[in-house]
């Protein structure tokens, strides 16, 4: 019986506007709307309810404890999930080294074989967190997993690596992966669906120990988009831009 | 004196089989009757008791006067013909049976005698020859001219048990009739009586065969008579198994229609939606053999025409035969009826409006499509707009927050109808509020309220889609928590009638949100500007004098009944109306209904959109399509560029129109 382990984080909305409170070094976070971080956290999660149905076990899904957690939690366990669990602390400012580190002691407890998190969030300003958390609980990490598979005792990722290449390799359990994309998407959960989760299960929630923010670079200055020089257009035929083109290169001493 | 000579002719012998054939005939009737309703109680319990005189009404209208059925002249006619000829021929069995088994046989004296007798012999043989007639025109029309409908029907392990039933139907029905006149025929020749003029048919026969022959041919007569009443029994027998049944079941299903507003939907009556054909109601489960293959709803349907492998008369005669399949893993969804076929229906409700049998197709595809929605099995598209719905209440996934940003900058601001009371509570609605080529159009929306000096106000971020079409996709849970946070937002507010601006968010406010007794006078626009167009607080300055067509959105004309008001409120601004040949309660679709507008599009002909503008486009001297629904405006703005009719013809919504003429 596979004991896998969800961490879903959760990021600000990005469909509310975003502004930058007074310290000038942070997003204000005063009105965001957490959701669940849908390009990858929500497929750590489908992952790991797919893997269950195929190979049977249990799924746990982790999640800080800020506004929109429940419904993150409570929709998992309408698609299968049969733990829920939800680690108080002040995330909201909280860094992913910190997350980490909290999430790590409570994951520990659970003796998980496998821990599945999505492979970044638009929120990491101080790298991901999955090979955050598996350094902290000193176990392997695999990033960009597209495929987990448990086959004749051997547990097989398939990993992605730019340019389309995929790799399939033999991973020793317990490890941590960071979920690039589930086999399928997302499904789908009706509401009634959710609802009836909010009756029958329940979040069981669990206190971080303080939260530990070093290791993560300090942040400066945060800062909407600025326009910058315009773009300059080469014209011409292809013989005389590339001529304009190596002149530049030159220029610009890359050459 | 005339008298009906029963059994004339026959030898006894005949006349105790005949009595013993109709026992085992009745038997068999009844068994099969049973069998049938059995069936039916097999399914969920649906209330449809109550309003007695109405539901009689319906049938002294539909079945006695066939007025739907007429509505078509050729198989309207044909329909006629044969019903009412062979009504009056089994009234006038009947009666002969009274006469000679009950009356005489009891009582020794006979009623069909004298003149009474006389008119019962023309009756019968002139409505005889009408069913002929009908006959004739079936058969010329299912086997010559052959349209579509009747064609193509779903099979079951490659056999056509449709085109079978529909050939023995057709058959035996001919046969009974014609071996009727030709021993009624014989039967003259032979005895020749005074009053055989008043049997044109039979006497006709008769002379042609005292030209032939042996006018005593009574071998013969006894002969036909035995064919003319085996025939009789068998599809006596045979009807409860065959399409005949309908004689029963339509009817039936015609008594027990659903006598609320056509866009009341159901709420799931088994949780989880129908996943096989027990959850589906009786009254559902009657529907499906109420059917008689006519194929009227495949002719209107919108989906069908786009040449989408669906078709509701399909989806009805496949249900049909799954409630007789035995237990064979042949499951409904995948092997009956597939997910693209359900995905496939705008719910525009052509279908339910044309069926003479009153069948509501789009409750059950609604019901079987709930079960798809809780399985997950729903395009991406869909899955999108429904999670954007869930989570900020409109499908676009805008901030709710970004609701009312369409009204920035109009003076006066519009009132907050949460902080102050108004006269009318504008709902405003998803596509008018974020879609940004509409936005134009409901800001002159705004001021044309504004002129006309309501006093008005709307929800501003507390508005929420209505969930009119997340309803219809089937997703009850998620419509509930829409319905729910609406009602909890109007409740705070002070206010006599609510307006809107979509037909579908009328729709459901009007009929299905739970008002608990409470309901507040709700109105689209267009009935709302007619009241003012004839109280005269809206006054026009101009006359257009523009030559306009006007499609009516399937949910404020054919669920709601709305097609005078927006008419009148044309032709107050001065616009020529030319009305395209599919208008009123047969307006054909834009496609977008029913959810449809947030899934993935399938390949297929021709979009229902692009075939509306082309018939709006073959109008002589339209150049404006009219509309009065805000996904309207987006489906034929499309349509228009796509069929490359940008130059013929432009789409307005009505209250542009209003605003110009102010």
């Amino acid at each position: 019986m596979m004991n896998i382990v969800v961490l879903a984080k959760l990021v600000p909305d990005l469909v509310e506007e975003l502004t930058i409170d007074a310290s000038g070094a942070a997003l204000d976070l005063t009105f965001a709307r957490w959701i669940i971080n849908e390009l990858f956290d929500d497929h750590a999660i489908e992952q790991g309810i797919l893997l269950k149905e195929r190979s049977g076990g249990t799924v746990t899904v982790i999640a800080p404890d800020l506004e929109g957690a429940d419904d993150v939690l409570f929709t998992a366990a309408a698609k299968g999930a049969d733990r829920l669990i939800k680690v108080r602390s002040d995330f909201s400012a909280a860094n992913n080294h910190a997350v980490a580190r909290a999430f790590s002691a409570i994951i520990k407890g659970f003796q998980p074989d496998l821990i599945l998190t999505g492979v970044q969030a638009h929120n990491d300003l101080d790298g991901s967190a999955g090979p955050l958390l598996a350094e902290s609980l000193g176990l392997p990490y695999v990033g960009y997993v597209s495929g987990v598979a448990l086959a004749d005792g051997k547990f097989m990722v398939k990993k992605e690596y730019p340019g389309g290449l995929i790799a399939e390799m033999e991973v020793t359990l317990p490890a941590v992966f960071g979920i690039q994309a589930a086999e399928q998407p997302p499904r789908y959960v009706a509401v009634s669906k959710v609802r009836q989760a909010m009756k029958t299960s329940s979040i069981e929630e669990m206190d971080a120990s303080d939260l530990d923010l070093s290791g993560a670079p300090e942040i400066e200055r945060m800062f909407q988009p600025e326009a910058a020089a315009h773009a300059e257009m080469l014209e011409g035929t292809p013989e005389e831009v590339s001529a304009k083109l190596v002149a530049l290169f030159k220029e610009l001493g890359v050459l | 004196m005339p008298i009906r000579e029963t059994f004339w002719n026959i030898p006894h012998w005949a006349e105790i089989a005949q009595y013993v054939l109709a026992l085992l005939t009745a038997l068999v009737f009844i068994y099969g009757v049973g069998h049938r309703v059995l069936r039916w109680r097999k399914g969920l319990p649906e209330k449809r008791s109550g309003h007695f005189w109405a539901r009689i009404w319906s049938l002294v209208t539909q079945v006695l006067a066939q007025r739907r059925t007429l509505d078509e002249a050729y198989p309207g006619l044909m329909h006629f013909t044969i019903f009412w000829g062979m009504l009056v021929l089994a009234i006038g069995t009947a009666l002969a049976t009274v006469d000679w088994d009950v009356t005489n046989l009891f009582f020794g004296f006979q009623f069909l005698t004298g003149w009474v007798y006389i008119l019962f012999e023309l009756t019968l043989d002139v409505l005889g020859l009408l069913v002929v007639v009908g006959l004739g025109m079936a058969i010329y029309r299912r086997y010559v001219t052959r349209p579509a409908r009747l064609q193509k029907f779903p099979t079951l392990e490659n056999v056509s048990y449709a085109a079978r039933d529909d050939a023995y139907v057709l058959l035996m029905l001919a046969f009974i009739t014609l071996s009727g006149y030709l021993t009624e025929g014989l039967r003259i020749a032979v005895t020749q009586p005074d009053w055989a003029a008043w049997s044109p048919v039979g006497s006709a026969i008769s002379a042609a065969f005292l030209a032939l022959g042996d006018p005593a041919n009574q071998t013969l007569h006894l002969i036909v008579w035995a064919i003319h009443i085996l025939s009789a029994f068998v599809i006596l027998a045979s009807l409860p198994f065959t399409k005949l049944f309908h004689i029963f079941s339509t009817p039936l299903n015609i008594y027990f229609r659903s006598l609320e507003p056509a866009g009341a939907l159901q709420a799931p009556r088994s949780e989880g939606g129908v996943k096989e054909w027990k959850q589906f109601t009786w009254k559902q489960l009657l529907d499906f053999e109420a059917c008689t293959r006519c194929g009227r709803c495949q002719d209107v349907c919108p989906a069908y025409a786009s040449g989408h492998e669906f078709s509701p008369r399909d989806v009805m005669i496949k249900l049909e035969m799954h409630l007789w399949e035995k237990p064979n893993g042949r499951a409904l969804h995948g092997d009956v009826v597939s997910a693209a076929e359900l995905w496939s229906c705008t719910t525009c409700r052509a279908c339910s409006q044309v069926c003479p049998a009153f069948i509501d197709h789009v409750g059950s595809f609604v019901d079987m499509r709930r079960y798809l929605v809780v399985e997950g099995t729903v395009d991406n598209q869909l899955q999108k707009a429904l999670a954007n719905l869930g989570r900020y209440g409109n499908s676009f996934g805008q901030s709710e927050r970004m609701r009312a940003k369409w009204t920035q900058g109009l003076q006066p601001a519009i009132k907050d109808a949460r902080k102050e009371p108004v006269e009318y509570l504008w709902f405003v609605g998803d596509y008018a509020s974020y879609n940004q080529t509409l936005i134009d159009v409901t800001r002159k929306t705004a001021q044309v309220f504004q002129r006309a000096g309501l006093n008005f106000g709307i929800l501003y971020d507390a508005e929420r889609n209505s969930g009119n079409d997340v309803r219809r996709v089937g997703e009850e849970g998620l419509y509930e928590m829409l319905a729910e946070k609406n009602l909890q937002a109007l409740s705070r507010c002070k206010y006599e009638t609510i307006v809107t601006t979509d037909p579908h968010t009328y729709n459901t406010l009007k009929n299905e949100y739970a008002w608990n007794g409470n309901r507040p006078r709700i109105l689209h626009y267009t009935e709302l500007l007619d009241e003012l167009i004839s109280s005269g607080q809206l006054k026009f300055s101009k006359k257009l004098d523009a030559r306009v067509t006007y499609h009516d959105p399937c949910y404020l004309g054919r669920y709601n009944g709305v097609y005078d008001a927006p008419r009148r409120i044309l032709h107050a601004a001065g616009c020529e109306l030319v009305e395209v040949p599919r208008h009123g309660d047969r307006a054909f679709c834009c496609g977008a209904g029913g959810g449809r507008i947030w899934m993935e599009e399938k390949p297929g002909r021709e979009r229902p959109s692009e075939m509306r503008v082309r018939e709006a486009v073959a109008l002589d001297g339209v150049t404006t399509f009219v509309v009065a629904c805000p996904k309207d405006v987006t489906m034929f703005r499309d349509a228009v560029k796509t069929t490359g009719s940008e130059s013929r013809i432009q789409v307005k919504d009505l209250i542009e129109l209003v605003y110009e003429a102010m």
